[in-house]
């Protein structure tokens, strides 16, 4: 019998080569691509400059663009911001829904559900800013360009994720259902809704977080939002306008965080 | 029937046998119901959601899509740089934040038992820098360092930094510290703890993160350019002023096919990871 010596059991310890050069190849990787990629002409000694201003107007905002309630207003440009997110979110999820049960494996048949599933993939490798562009273009420039861009994003990271859940389901509910004779819509009613509902609610608040932060962006192709006057201001080194709107997406953004976290949780106790 | 629809709102009263009167159990959903539907309205009115409108001009959105093909493929030459500089930025950025906040993920579960105050204050600075657009984060910095691929990559670091250091604190929190404990009797110091006991059983989660950071920052990568941040945004701003709609379709060809292979390579290796 073998008796345990420190070396032997030394001997055993694993190798560390093997990750020492996997580990060099990668930094000198990293510090090629970084080489090739990176200028730094841009870059001037006005840059520092700007750094204290900028940060004392960041946090000292102003209270013009708060207190103005017009179009042009702070107030006005995050409720356009919520509504496109939160409009986005609830079109997509009116049609995520039908797609969803469309292309999963155990209600539709195959073939439908294949093609379902390659246009749910195309809809989700476009970058949504070129949606942006093409609904500006089809329906002119505004809010209402954003919330179709919404509802697109929407739509494809939603039905994915229900896909995954639906074709979770018991599958016994639904063929005793069958067994009493019940018709298709009385099965998905009766026989999925009650189990799919909860993880439904909560991809949609998750999503809903995402829209309202991603409404922000969408300003620059000109699909309305705070996020057009946001960079402009910035670019123009209006800082204390920056550090208004600045302050207000940041409230808007956790105040939408915390209170679908707060359902979500509610939710995942109750059931 | 108007008796049924009714009743949904105002409880029915019944009198049994006894004479004695039962309410029915009053249900406030058919109000909040009303309430979410008023409110969706609003928010269409708001907006100026008009779907006849969408109907009426929907097909522009396709004849924009038919200008885009053929794509002009003379154009690549133009933009191999943009697009390589795209995927180089965010591949640099997420190795970079996600380097960085490994470390800084254990400093911020709560299971490691440090000071309180510290933990607090840094999740909270980090929850705040997190609800800014990487696109709000990137003009910024691009008037600092200037045009280019350098303010770029750093917004996308600062980016995957606080994703991934809220993701593998919330996962580190989750762990079986028993290994950890049993470690720390021995007298080890708390790196070699980690090292030992923590790191083996999050190591797949952090590279899993890493890739998830890499995908979701290519797509917002293309954007940066727009404020000058480096990467193809330029060009699809430039060639869109210009109304050159069969270069911006080899764009756009080149920014889907490039994301379809990263998702797929990126399941692929998920997957490997999560079996060992």
């Amino acid at each position: 019998m073998n008796r345990l010596t420190l070396e032997s059991q030394y001997k055993k310890y694993p190798k560390g080569w093997p990750q020492f050069v996997i580990g060099a190849v990668v930094v000198t990787l990293i510090i090629i691509i970084w080489n090739i990629t990176v200028e730094y002409e841009g870059f001037t000694q006005r840059g520092w400059s700007i750094v204290g201003v900028a940060i004392r107007g960041l946090f000292t905002p102003s209270w013009d663009v708060i207190s103005d309630m017009s179009a042009s207003g702070l107030l006005y440009m995050l409720f356009e911001t919520f509504a496109i997110g939160f409009l986005g979110t609830i079109f997509g999820t009116i049609i995520a829904i039908p797609l969803a049960f469309i292309s999963s494996r155990n209600i539709a048949l195959r073939w439908v559900n294949l093609i379902m599933l390659a246009v749910i993939t195309l809809i989700r490798a476009f970058p949504s800013i070129m949606y942006g562009i093409m609904f500006v273009k089809t329906v002119g420039p505004g809010a209402y360009a954003g919330v179709l861009t919404m509802t697109i994003g929407s739509v494809g990271m939603l039905s994915k994720l229900l896909v995954e859940s639906v074709e979770d389901i018991n599958p016994g509910i639904i063929e005793s259902l069958d067994a009493a004779g019940c018709t298709g819509f009385q099965k998905v009613r009766y026989g999925m809704m009650p189990q799919l509902s909860s993880s439904i609610i909560s991809n949609v608040l998750y999503r809903l977080d995402i829209n309202v932060k991603n409404a922000s962006v969408l300003g620059l192709v000109g699909a309305g939002g705070i996020g057009a006057q946001l960079i402009f201001a910035i670019q123009d080194r209006r800082w204390s306008d920056a550090g208004a709107m600045l302050w207000g997406l940041v409230i808007l953004v956790l105040l939408i965080e915390y209170i679908s976290t707060k359902i979500r949780n509610l939710l995942a106790t109750k059931s | 029937m108007l008796e049924d629809i009714v009743h949904i709102f105002f409880p029915r009263t019944y009198t049994l046998g006894n004479g004695k009167t039962i309410r029915e159990k009053f249900n406030i959903i058919p109000y909040l119901v009303i309430v979410f539907a008023i409110f969706v309205f609003f928010c269409a009115y708001f907006t100026g959601t008009n779907l006849p409108l969408l109907a009426e001009r929907g097909w522009n959105f396709f004849d924009i899509l038919h200008k885009m093909i053929p794509p002009n493929w003379g154009y690549w030459d133009t933009m191999q740089k943009a697009m390589l500089d795209t995927i180089n930025m965010s591949l640099l950025g997420s190795v970079f934040g996600c380097a960085i906040a490994l470390p800084v993920s254990f400093y911020l579960s709560s299971n490691f038992k440090l000071n309180k105050t510290y933990l607090v204050t840094h999740r909270f600075a980090l929850s705040l820098l997190r609800t800014l657009p990487t696109l709000v984060l990137a003009s910024f910095l691009r008037m600092v360092l200037g045009i280019g691929a350098l303010a770029g990559t750093l917004a996308i670091s600062v980016f995957s930094y606080t994703i991934c250091v809220k993701m593998m604190y919330e996962y580190i929190e989750t762990l079986d510290m028993g290994a950890y404990e049993a470690l720390e009797s021995t007298g080890a110091s708390r790196f070699r703890c980690i090292w030992g006991a923590v790191w083996p059983q999050v190591k797949g989660f952090f590279f899993s993160t890493f890739l998830y950071c890499f995908e979701s920052n290519v797509k917002s990568a293309a954007i940066l350019g727009y404020v000058g941040a480096g990467g193809i945004g330029l060009n699809i701003s430039g060639q869109l002023t210009l109304r050159k709609y069969d270069n911006l379709g080899l764009v756009l060809i080149s920014m889907t096919l490039t994301i379809m292979i990263l998702e797929a390579v990126a399941r692929y290796a998920r997957r490997k990871l999560v079996t060992g």
